[in-house]
C-alpha cells in the first residue's frame, strides 16, 4: 500500500530519541507506529510535516533529513505554547504527523548545476534535507557550496553534521560567526563577508537562501551583484499555518498560499507575490 | 432555530447578540441587527464569546481548604464552614467585595446578605475611584445618578466631545456610533494625551498635555464666561446657583490655563463657541477604574451645563462604564453609604422603608469600602464574587486575610487565596439582568442547562443567607428583581415580563415613565439642575530635570483587570498576545524622537525611573505619545510591577494620572 | 420543469424533513430578525423573509465545531485519535441565490483546489440545496453588480419561483428530479416559464428603487486591486476606520478562514476544535516568535479585499469573491463594508 499523504487524520508517531542541539533546539527522532506508514512514508526535501503534540496543539515543521537513507527527525526551537510543550516531552512520548506537504525543493531539475546554499542560524535546518540528499548524489552535480553563518559557536546547528561536512572532498564549506568565543579558531564575521572569501559560481548555478529577513536581503544583494539571477535563488518561506493544506489561509501572501504552492520559492517568485514577505 | 437572542456581558455597551446553543453547548454567535445599541454589530470580544462560554475552565465543585490544599466538598459542607467561620468575625472586620459583572439580581442578594444577615455596610465593588465620581457628580448636580443622554441620541448629537477615552478599543461599539454620527455630519472633538483610533477619526483633535483635562476645562468655562459664549437663558432658567458658579469660574485665568492644556486661547474659545452655538453637544468618559476624577468629572458637567447642553435630545454629560454590569452594580446599592438607586443609607425614611421590607434592621455602623478597609488593614474576613486576581494592588495585603470565601463562575487565579470556594452557573445558564452604561436594564435569559452540580448564583446567595440564620424564600431571579423594583423607585416599573418583551427598559422606569427614560430632560427633573462645587486648583504634573519625561496610565485593547476572561478564549486571547507577546516584559509607549535620543530602538530594554521606584521594560516606539511624554497601559498583569504599586494613588487617579519620570536606556 | 401552488409548498420541506435536517428563512419571535436556521417545526419557515441575517454558510462551516478527538495517556504512552464528522443529511430549504453562490464559492475552495477538506465534504455531500429566485431586491442587495443573483442559475437540486399563484419548481440535478416525481408535481407549461423571466427581469429593475443602500462597480476596481496599483494613503484612509472586530469576514458567504486549537477537557480527552477566523484580526499573520507580516491594519484592509476581488482569487471561486448580499455593510462598526470600500478606490482611480 503506497500512502501518499496523510492529510485530515493525524498518523501516531513515537519519539525514539531526543538530541539536544543549540540552546532552545532540539531534535526529536520518530518513527511512525503503523509499520505500513513507516516503511511508505516519502517525502522530498523542502516538505513540512503538520505535528501535533497531544493536549497542546500542532504546528508546521520543516523535514531535515534527507528523503533517502536518513533517519526520520523534526528538529525544533522552541518559540511558543505548543513548541514549549514539545520540548517537555521525553522518548517514548507520542507525536501526531500530518504530511507530508509543499512543493519541495527542486532536485531532478539542479542536476548538472553547481548548487550553493547560504544559511544563517537556524535557516541551516531546512536547508540540510537537499544538503545531504545533494551529498548523496555528488556526481550529478557541479560544484557544492555551503556558506554558513551564526551569532556565535554556540549558536551553530548541527555542529555534527559540520565536522563531517567540512572534511567532504568536493563540498566547499565556509562557515563564520558574527561574535567569535575565545577558543573559535574559523571566520569570524557577518555572512557576507564569506563572499570576498570565495569563488562564487555564477554560471549554472542555483542558490539556496534560508535566514533572518536581513541576512535574507544582504545575502540576495551580493549574490545579484555578482551576477546570479533571481531565479536562480531560492528560498523557503516561513508563516503562520493551522491546516497545512489550502484551506485555513493563515499563510497567504498576495495570491500564494505558502503551504500548498510553497514554502519553496525563486526570488523572482517572492518579489511578484503581491504582499511583503 | 438553534440561535437565541441574548445580551453579550463584556463592557458596558451592552450589545444584543444571539448565541447558538445545541446539544454540545454554546458554539456561535451572532450580532443583532435590531437592537437598539447594536444595532447589527459587536465587536472582537463579542464576536468570540462562545469560546469564553464554552471554556472548560470553570469552577464545578465547592471546595474547601484542608492543610493548604483545596478538596472538593458538598454545597451543604463548604456553606456550613464558610458561614460558621464568618460568623466568628466582627461585621466591622469583614469586607463584601461585590462583582461589577454580576447579574442585579446576585448583587442585590449579596448586598441585601452583608447588611441583613452579617450585619456590616461593609459592602463595595472597589470601583469607587471610578464609576462613582461620575455619579456623585451627575447626582449632585442632576439628582440623576446615571448617563444623563443615551447612546441612541448620538445620532441625533450635532457635537460629539470625547474626552480623554481609548473609546474605540473600550466600548467599541459606542465608538463606532460617534463615528458614524460624524461621518453623517457631526462634529467630532477629542480631547487626549495620546493619539487614539477615535483620535485619528475626530474632526479636530487637541492632543492636549496629561493631567491637564480638568485645567483645560475650567479655563473653557471662564473662557464661555468672558466672552458670553454660553446659553445664558438655558443656565437663568434652569439652574438655581449659576451666580456662585460664575463668580468663581470667574477666576480662572484663561490664557494660562490654555497654556497649561496646550491650546492657544483662540482654540479655546473656538471650541466655547461650537459647543454654546451648536443645537446639541454631548461629552463622553470613561468610567470605573482608571476613570477621570471628580474634580475633573465635575469640570466636564459644569462646562455643559453652562453651555445649555443638559436635559435636551441629543445632548448629555456621559460616563462610559467599561464593565457590563457596572451601573448596575451601583443601582442595587453595593456601595457601603447606598442603599438601591442610589438612595442614601444616611436618609431615615429609605432606612426605615428597607427594614420593614426586609424585616430586620439594618446595621447602625456606618460601613466601608474594600479600597479603604485593605489601606487600613481592617480586613479580616472577605466574601468575595468574581474578581479578577488583578486587585493587584493588594496582592501583597491579601495574607492578612485570615479568611475569604470566593463565589464565581470561571475560575480565577484570586480564588487561590480563598479558604472556601463556592461556583456557581454563568450567567447563561441561569437568569438575570444586567444594566449597561445608559441605564439599560436588559434581561439576558436562560439559554441552557449548567452543569446539574452547580448552583445558580441566587439560588447559593439564599442558601448562603438562610443557613446563617435568613428566612429568604425566592423561588427564582425573577423574583429577586420583584424585590428589588419594589424597593427602588427608578425600576419600579421593571419586571421580567416587560423586559422579555423588550430590548430592555432604561431607568427610570416607573409609573410616569413606564417605557423607561430616555435621557435626563429638565421638564421631568425633580429639581433644577446645579453647578458642582470642584476645586479650581491649576496644578498640572510637572517635569523637573532630574524626571523630565511624564508617564502617564490608562487602558488599552482588550482589557479589564489582567483579563481572566480573555485567558479563557483563544482569538481574544490571541489578539491580546498579538502586542504582549511582542514585548514579554511589558511596554512603555515613547515617541520616535525621544527614542532617538536615548539611543533605543523598539523592543530595546529601558530603565523608567521615578522618585518611588524604577522598573526595566520595553521599550514601544509609537507617535501616538508627544515627545515627553510616555505611555503604559497598566493594567496588564505583566506591568503591575513594584514600580507602580509604590505610585499607587497616581494609579487610583485615573486616566488623567501621570508620574514624573526619567527613562534610560539599559 | 413542474410547479406547485403557492399555498403547498412547505409540502415540499415537509417531504424532504422525512429523511433531512432542515434549514430554512424563520424570523426570530422576539426580535424580528431573519435568520436561516434549523426548523424543528416546518411551519415555522417564511418563504417571504427577508434575505437572512446570518448567511448559511454556518451549515456547512458552523462558527465553531469538532474535528477530531484524542485521549493521550502519558504514563501509558498511549494515543488515540477520532476524526470527527457530521454525516447526517442535511436541507437547505428557500436558500437565497446570493447565498448559493457563497456557498459555490466554497464548494469550489474547500472540495476543489489541491486537497479535498473532509469535514466540508460531509456537510455537503448530502445536502439538499432549494432555491428561492428574489422576485424584489432587499434595501442591502447588489447581487446585479456581482452576478449571483436574482435567480440561481446553476448548483442547485430544485430552484423555486413565486409566479403568482404556483411556485415555479426547476429542477437542476437527479435528487431534484426524484423528489418531484415523488411528490407528484404537476408538470409546467410554457406560460409559467415565461413568467419565471417576467418576474425575474422585473426584480433587476426594482434595484433601482429598493436596492439603495449599496452600488458596487466592482468591475472597474478588479483591475486596480489585482495589480496593487491603489495608493497607500486609500488604503490607510480605510485602516483608520478599521475596528478590528471581524464582523465582515463573519458575514461573508464566501470567505472560509478558520482557526484550529485543542481543547482539553477535565476528563482527559481532548478536542480540536475548527473556529471562524479574520484575516481583519492582527494575530491572524503572527508567527510564533513574533514576526508579523501583515501588522498594520491598513495592509489587513488591503488583504481582504484582494481576496474578494482580485483575479487571482476569483480563479479558484471561477467567479469573483463577492457575491453582492450587502451583510458586510450593516456589520462593520467602522462603515467600510465592501460597497463604501470599492467607491473610496473608484474615488482615488478617477482622481
Amino acid at each position: 500500500m503506497n500512502i501518499q499523504k496523510i492529510v485530515t487524520i493525524p498518523e501516531i508517531a513515537t519519539i525514539d530519541e531526543i538530541k539536544e542541539e543549540i540552546q532552545d533546539v532540539k531534535t526529536f527522532y520518530l518513527s511512525f507506529d503503523n509499520k505500513e506508514v513507516d516503511k511508505t512514508f516519502k517525502f522530498k526535501s523542502g516538505q513540512f510535516i503538520m505535528c501535533t503534540v497531544f493536549g497542546s496543539g500542532e504546528f508546521a515543521v520543516s523535514l531535515p533529513p534527507s528523503p533517502e537513507d536518513d533517519r526520520f527527525h523534526i528538529t525544533v526551537k522552541t518559540v511558543g505554547k505548543v513548541t514549549g510543550a514539545l520540548h517537555s516531552l521525553q522518548a517514548g512520548d507520542k507525536l501526531g504527523v500530518r504530511g507530508p506537504f509543499g512543493n519541495g525543493f527542486p532536485f531532478e531539475d539542479i542536476k548538472g548545476k553547481n548548487v550553493v546554499y547560504v544559511a544563517g542560524g537556524i535557516g541551516l535546518i531546512p536547508l540540510r534535507s537537499s544538503i545531504v540528499n545533494v551529498l548523496q548524489h555528488r556526481e550529478d552535480f557541479g560544484r557544492i557550496i555551503l556558506m554558513y553563518g551564526s551569532r556565535s559557536p554556540d549558536d551553530l546547528m548541527y555542529s555534527y553534521n559540520l565536522e563531517e561536512w567540512q572534511n567532504i572532498d568536493g563540498f566547499e564549506t565556509f562557515i563564520t560567526v558574527d561574535n567569535p568565543t575565545p577558543d573559535w579558531k574559523g571566520h569570524t564575521g557577518i555572512i557576507t563577508t564569506l563572499f570576498d572569501k570565495m569563488e562564487l559560481p555564477v554560471d549554472d548555478t542555483v542558490a539556496f537562501v534560508c535566514g533572518p529577513p536581513i541576512m535574507f536581503n544582504a545575502v540576495i544583494k551580493e549574490m545579484m551583484d555578482r551576477g546570479i539571477s533571481d531565479e536562480h535563488i531560492i528560498s523557503t518561506l516561513e508563516r503562520h499555518m493551522k491546516c497545512g493544506v489550502g484551506k485555513c489561509q493563515h499563510c497567504g501572501i498576495g495570491r500564494t498560499l505558502v503551504c500548498t504552492d510553497g514554502p519553496v520559492y525563486t526570488y523572482r517568485q517572492i518579489k511578484t507575490l503581491g504582499e511583503q514577505i | 432555530m438553534d440561535y437565541k437572542p441574548g445580551i453579550c456581558t463584556f463592557c458596558g455597551t451592552g450589545c444584543g447578540h444571539f448565541l447558538k446553543v445545541s446539544q454540545s453547548g454554546v458554539d456561535g454567535v451572532f450580532p443583532s441587527r435590531n437592537h437598539p445599541v447594536s444595532r447589527g454589530r459587536l465587536c472582537v470580544r463579542g464576536w468570540n464569546i462562545h469560546e469564553l462560554l464554552s471554556t472548560t475552565d470553570r469552577n464545578t465543585t465547592p471546595m474547601v481548604k484542608k492543610s493548604g490544599t483545596f478538596q472538593p466538598v458538598t454545597y451543604e459542607e463548604a456553606i456550613t464552614e464558610a458561614v460558621n467561620s464568618l460568623k466568628k468575625f466582627l461585621p466591622g472586620e469583614t469586607a463584601f467585595l461585590a462583582s461589577p459583572r454580576s447579574s442585579n439580581e446576585e448583587n442585590y442578594l449579596f448586598m441585601k446578605m452583608a447588611r441583613s444577615v452579617f450585619g456590616t455596610n461593609n459592602i463595595s465593588t472597589d470601583t469607587e475611584s471610578g464609576h462613582r465620581n461620575s455619579l456623585d457628580v451627575l447626582n449632585e448636580g442632576t439628582g440623576f445618578p446615571g448617563m444623563t443622554g443615551s447612546i441612541g441620541d448620538i445620532q441625533k448629537s450635532e457635537v460629539l466631545l470625547v474626552a480623554g477615552m481609548d473609546i474605540t478599543r473600550q466600548n467599541p461599539i459606542i465608538g463606532s456610533e460617534l463615528h458614524m454620527a460624524s461621518m453623517n455630519g457631526a462634529t467630532l472633538v477629542t480631547l487626549d494625551s495620546r493619539t487614539t483610533q477615535i483620535a485619528r477619526l475626530s474632526d479636530t483633535f487637541y492632543r492636549i498635555n496629561p493631567g491637564s483635562m480638568k485645567v483645560l476645562f475650567n479655563a473653557l468655562a471662564s473662557a464661555m464666561v468672558a466672552n458670553n459664549l454660553y446659553d445664558k437663558s438655558f443656565v437663568e432658567k434652569n439652574t438655581e446657583n449659576y451666580n456662585e458658579f460664575i463668580e468663581s469660574i470667574q477666576a480662572v485665568d484663561i490664557e494660562s490655563g490654555a497654556k497649561k492644556s496646550g491650546l492657544t486661547v483662540e482654540e479655546l474659545t473656538r471650541l466655547a463657541e461650537l459647543l454654546t452655538k451648536s443645537k446639541s453637544a454631548m461629552s463622553f468618559f470613561t468610567s470605573g477604574i482608571s476613570g477621570l476624577d471628580r474634580d475633573t468629572i465635575g469640570s466636564i458637567y459644569n462646562v455643559f451645563l453652562l453651555a445649555g447642553k443638559i436635559g435636551k435630545e441629543g445632548c448629555g454629560v456621559n460616563p462610559i462604564a467599561g464593565i457590563n454590569n457596572l451601573q448596575g452594580s451601583f443601582d442595587t446599592g453595593c456601595a457601603p453609604d447606598l442603599l438601591t438607586g442610589f438612595q442614601s443609607l444616611a436618609d431615615q425614611k429609605v432606612r426605615t422603608k428597607f427594614e420593614s421590607a426586609w424585616q430586620q434592621a439594618l446595621p447602625a455602623d456606618g460601613g466601608f469600602d474594600f479600597d479603604t478597609m485593605m489601606k487600613n488593614g481592617s480586613v479580616k474576613a472577605l466574601v468575595v464574587t468574581d474578581h479578577d486576581d488583578g486587585i493587584i494592588k493588594y496582592r501583597d495585603s491579601l495574607d492578612s486575610v485570615e479568611y475569604i470565601v470566593y463565589i464565581g463562575a470561571f475560575r480565577n487565579d484570586f480564588q487561590d487565596y480563598a479558604h472556601v470556594v463556592l461556583p456557581i452557573t454563568s450567567y447563561i445558564e441561569t437568569d438575570g439582568t444586567y444594566t449597561n452604561t445608559e441605564r439599560r436594564v436588559q434581561l439576558s435569559s436562560k439559554k441552557m442547562d449548567g452543569d446539574a452540580n452547580v448552583m445558580p448564583g441566587w439560588k447559593l446567595l439564599q442558601t448562603i443567607a438562610n443557613k446563617a440564620g435568613a428566612n429568604w424564600n425566592y423561588t427564582s431571579p425573577s423574583d429577586v428583581m420583584n424585590e428589588i423594583s419594589q424597593l427602588t423607585p427608578t425600576y419600579s416599573g421593571i419586571t421580567y415580563d416587560r423586559l422579555s418583551t423588550s430590548f430592555g427598559l432604561q431607568w427610570p422606569c416607573n409609573t410616569s415613565k413606564p417605557d423607561g427614560t430616555i435621557r435626563y430632560s429638565l421638564e421631568s427633573a425633580p429639581r433644577k439642575p446645579l453647578f458642582v462645587k470642584i476645586s479650581m486648583d491649576t496644578d498640572i504634573p510637572s517635569v523637573t530635570d532630574k524626571f523630565p519625561y511624564l508617564l502617564m496610565m490608562g487602558k488599552a485593547q482588550h482589557y479589564w483587570h489582567q483579563n481572566n476572561l480573555m485567558h479563557k478564549t483563544h482569538i481574544p486571547l490571541r489578539e491580546y498576545n498579538a502586542t504582549l507577546l511582542l514585548y514579554p516584559d511589558g511596554y512603555v509607549e515613547i515617541h520616535p524622537d525621544d527614542a532617538k535620543k536615548l539611543g533605543v530602538r523598539d523592543r530595546w530594554s529601558v530603565r523608567v525611573v521615578s522618585a518611588g521606584g524604577d522598573m526595566e521594560i520595553m521599550a514601544k516606539v509609537s507617535d501616538e505619545v508627544a515627545p515627553g511624554r510616555a505611555y503604559i497601559p497598566y493594567f496588564i498583569r505583566d506591568m503591575i510591577t513594584a514600580f507602580l504599586s509604590k505610585h499607587i494613588d497616581a494609579v487610583e487617579k485615573g486616566e488623567d494620572a501621570t508620574i514624573p519620570v526619567r527613562i534610560e536606556k539599559v | 420543469m413542474y410547479i406547485i401552488k403557492k399555498n403547498d409548498i412547505l409540502n415540499l420541506a415537509k417531504e424532504l424533513a422525512k429523511d433531512h435536517t432542515m434549514y430554512g428563512p424563520v424570523v426570530e419571535d422576539s426580535t424580528g430578525q431573519a435568520f436561516f436556521d434549523r426548523v424543528d417545526n416546518i411551519d415555522d419557515i417564511d418563504m417571504a423573509a427577508p434575505i437572512p441575517t446570518l448567511p448559511p454558510k454556518h451549515v456547512l462551516f458552523p462558527h465553531m465545531e469538532t474535528i477530531m478527538q484524542y485521549r493521550y495517556d502519558a504514563d501509558q504512552k498511549k494515543a488515540e485519535i477520532t476524526g470527527v464528522f457530521d454525516e447526517s443529511r442535511k436541507a437547505l430549504f428557500g436558500l437565497r441565490p446570493c447565498d448559493l453562490e457563497g456557498i459555490l464559492c466554497m464548494d469550489r475552495f474547500f472540495l476543489g483546489q489541491e486537497f479535498v477538506d473532509d469535514w466540508y465534504r460531509e456537510h455537503r455531500s448530502r445536502m439538499f440545496i432549494v432555491t428561492n429566485t428574489c422576485i424584489a431586491p432587499f434595501k442591502q442587495c447588489f447581487c446585479v453588480c456581482t452576478d449571483s443573483g436574482p435567480d440561481a442559475k446553476e448548483g442547485y437540486d430544485i430552484n423555486l419561483t413565486d409566479i403568482g399563484q404556483y411556485y415555479l419548481v426547476e429542477t437542476g440535478s437527479k435528487k431534484g428530479e426524484d423528489l418531484a416525481k415523488a411528490m407528484n408535481l404537476d408538470k409546467a407549461a410554457e406560460e409559467h416559464s415565461r413568467e419565471k423571466t417576467v418576474r425575474v427581469e422585473k426584480s433587476i429593475t426594482l434595484f433601482e428603487d429598493i436596492a439603495v443602500e449599496n452600488k458596487a462597480w466592482i468591475s472597474r476596481v478588479m483591475n486596480r486591486v489585482t495589480t496593487g496599483f491603489i495608493d497607500e494613503a486609500v488604503w490607510e484612509f480605510i485602516g483608520d476606520q478599521c475596528f478590528e472586530c471581524g464582523a465582515c469576514t463573519y458575514v461573508c458567504p464566501s470567505c472560509t478562514c478558520f482557526n484550529v486549537v485543542d481543547i482539553n477537557r477535565k476528563d482527559g480527552e481532548s478536542l480540536r476544535l475548527r473556529t471562524w477566523d479574520s484575516c481583519s484580526y492582527e494575530g491572524y499573520s503572527r508567527m510564533a516568535g513574533g514576526h508579523n507580516p501583515r501588522k498594520p491594519v491598513e495592509d489587513r484592509r488591503n488583504k481582504r479585499f484582494f481576496c474578494k476581488l482580485s483575479y487571482s482569487q476569483s480563479k479558484k471561486y471561477l467567479r469573483p469573491g463577492c457575491v453582492g448580499c450587502g451583510r458586510c455593510a450593516w456589520v462593520c462598526p467602522g462603515d467600510i463594508g465592501l460597497p463604501n470600500v470599492v467607491t473610496y478606490i473608484r474615488r482615488e482611480i478617477s482622481k
